[in-house]
Parts: structure tokens; C-alpha cells; sequence
């Protein structure tokens, strides 16, 4: 039905409805309302989980924290959004050329942010400060030494005799040698294999009798007797490929500590790569931008913003704040 | 409905040297945080320039300084959502008065009749291990 039909031929211009903005953009504001909720019920459950907890870990040299990293990206999220409203801007004054180049500039910034965020990330995950990985107290700890160690000794057994057999009867095969058709073993590994077994086994005795004490020393200093094992399989060349034990540092409340910062720098992560997608949807259109792409680049940016504004808060909270 | 708004004008690059700025100051703060008088004044200053700073991309990059009305409407319940859930989780999660019943809080504490955790808390503080 045209509008001349539903005016019944009146000239008066059909009733618009709606506020004076356009659509896209109306979405794009009630989409970052659902957005605001999302995060700040990660922010705000963080912030009430950290006062109410009786401990968290706040020392960098725990937590793997690196405030000049965090730093940095706050920079550099504050100049890719100082860019994307350049490029709004130069789109207004139909300069695409110019706008692409913008738009170019935020992608470049996008991934340096995320360069850094891997650079953090990867730490962590050396030291394996996963949630549900952390030992909390010493006991924890030396039982994760010892099982790192039992799961780095099955690792390289397997390496040595393959199949499905279980450990036991594959560590017997070592004494009793292959079976019919089976390829020998390799000298080399199973003397290795010995070395890690017979480590393992002392190590598993003297955590089982608490002969073994995690730390030494008034400043918790790591046990050398440990430390020394530890070293011995990872500069064993045949071992060190099989050997991902890693070192026994206890973290009180660091796995509610490691689940909240991976939640938060991860959904925030997510929307980076999000906002990525946007521009390079942009840039995609290349010499081809043109004044219909004006809309698109402001919700972009718009979102661009919103992925900002979460980090402004998350650098304070994560970074520096300690709640005491 | 592609009709667009009056376009404004504001001033980004000055709005972008006070985000740097405030960003160092956040940096300086935390590189001076031993010389706050408690962890809370250094939480109040850092937050505070962050609203700061949030507020500026808010108000300028997000152009809601020159948007109508709409943007109320759009944003209060969202605004009451973010305030009301750490509310509401505040009085249970945040402060309790009662001792929480996890592994990481030493038996001894409870044993000696310290029932907010205090002493869990001291002795976690001088424990966390490195």
C-alpha cells in the first residue's frame, strides 16, 4: 500500500515515526545498553567478590601483572578511538581517502592492543596461572609438583612405547624389552625414562612422608632440594620435551583471582576482535568508500568507544586498585 | 529514516590530550601508591580519573553531550541494572558477618573466635608465596 493510498490523497506529508536519529544508530545505542549490563555485572560481581574475599593476591610478582602493559594499552585504545572519530569526521567532510587511512590506523592500534594482551596472556600461562590450576597453599602445591611430575614421566613413556597398554605394563616392557614385531626401544630414552622415574618416585615418597617442606627460609623461598630436581629434568635434553612441571608457587584466592581476570580481559578481548571485524569491513571497501558508509563508520565507532570505556575501568581495577 | 542530526564539532584533540594526561596521572598514582595514607585513597583517585576519562569519551567521542533526550531513556535502565546488582550482591558476597567456610581460611581463626577472618587475612597476606 503506497502513501498516496493511505492519505486518502491528502497532501500532507505521511507521519514519521520515531526519534531523529537514524535507525542503525538507535540499534547500535540499544545494543550497547544490553552491552553496559553485560559488563558491568562482570565489573560490579569482581568488585563485590574482591571486598568480601578475606585474601586476594595483589603482589605482581604473583599474579603476573604488568602495569606498564596495561598501561600502554590504555594508551593505545585511547589514541585507536581519538583516530575512528578522526575518520567520522573526515568522512563528514568526504574525504574517504582520508577516513580509510584513519580507519587504517585504529585496525594497526586494534593489534597492538591485542599483541600486548598476548604478551600478558602468555605469562600466565607459563607460570600456569589458569582458574582451577592454582595451588592455594603449600600442601596443594607440592601435590601438583608431584602430579606434574607423574603426568611428565607417563608422557615420555608413551613417547618410548607406544600403544594403548597402560603405564605399568608399558614401564615393565622396559625391563622385559618389546614384544614380538615390536621395534626396539631407544637406549637413550629409557635411561631418560629411568632418570625421571626414579626423581619422580624420591619426590612422591618425601612430599607422602613430609619430609619435603615447599619453602625454606624466612622469605618462603623455594626449597632447593626441589628447585634442583626441577632443573635436573629441564636441561636433560631427552627429558625437557616431555617435562611441563612448573614451578610450585602457592597463590591464596588465585583461582577466583585468575577467573575473574580471564573473564573480564577475555570478553573485553572478544569485543576488540569484534571491533576488528567492523573496520576491516571498512577498509575492505578500499577506493570504493563513499558518503552511504558515513552511518556505518559512526555506529563502528560508537562501539569502538564502548570497547574503551570498559578498559578505562578495567586498567584502575585489575591493574592498580588494591582493595587492601 | 536516514535523515541525519545537526553535526557538532567538539574539540577531540583536547579531548584526547586530557584522556593522555589522565592516564599518566593514573600511572604516576600507581607508582606512587606508598605514599597514599590506605589502599582506599589510592582506589578513590584511580576511579576517580577513570570516571573522568569516561566521561569525556562518553560525553564527546560517543557525542551524548549533544544528543536529545532519548538518551535518558535509552540509558537509565541500564544505568539502575549496574548500580542495583552490586547492590544487591553487596550485603552477602561483600561484607558478611559471618566466617566463610572455605579451605584458604585457617580453622585456627574460627577456633579463636575471630569471626570476620581477621587473622586469615593477615596471615594470607604475609603467605602469598613467591
Amino acid at each position: 500500500m503506497s502513501h498516496s493510498e493511505n492519505s486518502h490523497g491528502s497532501s500532507a506529508p505521511p507521519l514519521k515515526m520515531g526519534l531523529a536519529i537514524p535507525d542503525s544508530k538507535l540499534c547500535m545505542w540499544l545494543f550497547l545498553g544490553t552491552e553496559i549490563m553485560f559488563f558491568t555485572a562482570f565489573i560490579g560481581s569482581y568488585i563485590v567478590l574482591r571486598l568480601g574475599s578475606p585474601g586476594w593476591p595483589s603482589d605482581p610478582k604473583d599474579t603476573h601483572i604488568l602495569v606498564l602493559a596495561g598501561g600502554i594499552n590504555t594508551f593505545v585504545l585511547i589514541l585507536s578511538s581519538y583516530l575512528v572519530v578522526l575518520s567520522h569526521e573526515a568522512m563528514i567532510e568526504k574525504n574517504y581517502r582520508k577516513a580509510w587511512n584513519f580507519m587504517a590506523g585504529t585496525m594497526v592500534l586494534a593489534f597492538v592492543f591485542l599483541g600486548i594482551k598476548s604478551v600478558e596472556y602468555a605469562g600466565k600461562f607459563t607460570h600456569d596461572i589458569v582458574p582451577g590450576h592454582i595451588a592455594e597453599d603449600d600442601e596443594q602445591a607440592l601435590a601438583k609438583l608431584v602430579r606434574e611430575f607423574d603426568s611428565s614421566r607417563i608422557s615420555l613413556l608413551n613417547a618410548i612405547v607406544p600403544g594403548d597398554d597402560d603405564a605399568n605394563k608399558k614401564a615393565s616392557k622396559l625391563t622385559t624389552g618389546p614384544g614380538e614385531g615390536e621395534a626396539a626401544f631407544d637406549p637413550g630414552m629409557v635411561a631418560a625414562y629411568q632418570k625421571l622415574d626414579k626423581s619422580y618416585g624420591e619426590l612422591r615418597e618425601a612430599v607422602r612422608a613430609e619430609e619435603i617442606p615447599l619453602h625454606v627460609g624466612v622469605d618462603h623461598e623455594l626449597n632447593t632440594l626441589i628447585m634442583d630436581r626441577i632443573e635436573a629434568m629441564k636441561t636433560d635434553e631427552q627429558i625437557s620435551p616431555y617435562f611441563h612441571v612448573h614451578e610450585p608457587h602457592p597463590m591464596v584466592y588465585g583461582n577466583v583471582f585468575a577467573s575473574t581476570y580471564f573473564l573480564m580481559t577475555g570478553f573485553h578481548a572478544i569485543h576488540v576482535v569484534v571491533g576488528m571485524i567492523l573496520f576491516g569491513i571498512v577498509l575492505l571497501q578500499g577506493s570504493k568508500l563513499d558518503e552511504t558508509w558515513i552511518d556505518f563508520i559512526e555506529n563502528s565507532g560508537l562501539y569502538w568507544h564502548f570497547v574503551d570505556l570498559v578498559w578505562i575501568f578495567l586498567f584502575p581495577l585489575l591493574y592498580i586498585v588494591d582493595f587492601g | 529514516m536516514e535523515n541525519h542530526e545537526e553535526h557538532h564539532h567538539p574539540p577531540y584533540k583536547f579531548i584526547f590530550m586530557i584522556l593522555i594526561v589522565c592516564t599518566g596521572l593514573s600511572w604516576i598514582a600507581d607508582v606512587l601508591k606508598e605514599s597514599f595514607p590506605g589502599p582506599a585513597w589510592l582506589a578513590v583517585t584511580v576511579l576517580a580519573i577513570s570516571t573522568m576519562k569516561a566521561s569525556c569519551v562518553m560525553l564527546y567521542f560517543m557525542h551524548l553531550k549533544f544528543e536529545r533526550h532519548w538518551k535518558y531513556v535509552l540509558l537509565a535502565p541500564t544505568f539502575i541494572l549496574a548500580v542495583g546488582l552490586p547492590l544487591a550482591l553487596f550485603p552477602d558476597v561483600g561484607v558478611h558477618y559471618y566466617d566463610v567456610d572455605v579451605p584458604q581460611n585457617p580453622i585456627e581463626s574460627r577456633a579463636a573466635g575471630n569471626f570476620h577472618g581477621e587473622a586469615a587475612v593477615e596471615g594470607h597476606a604475609a603467605g602469598t608465596h613467591h
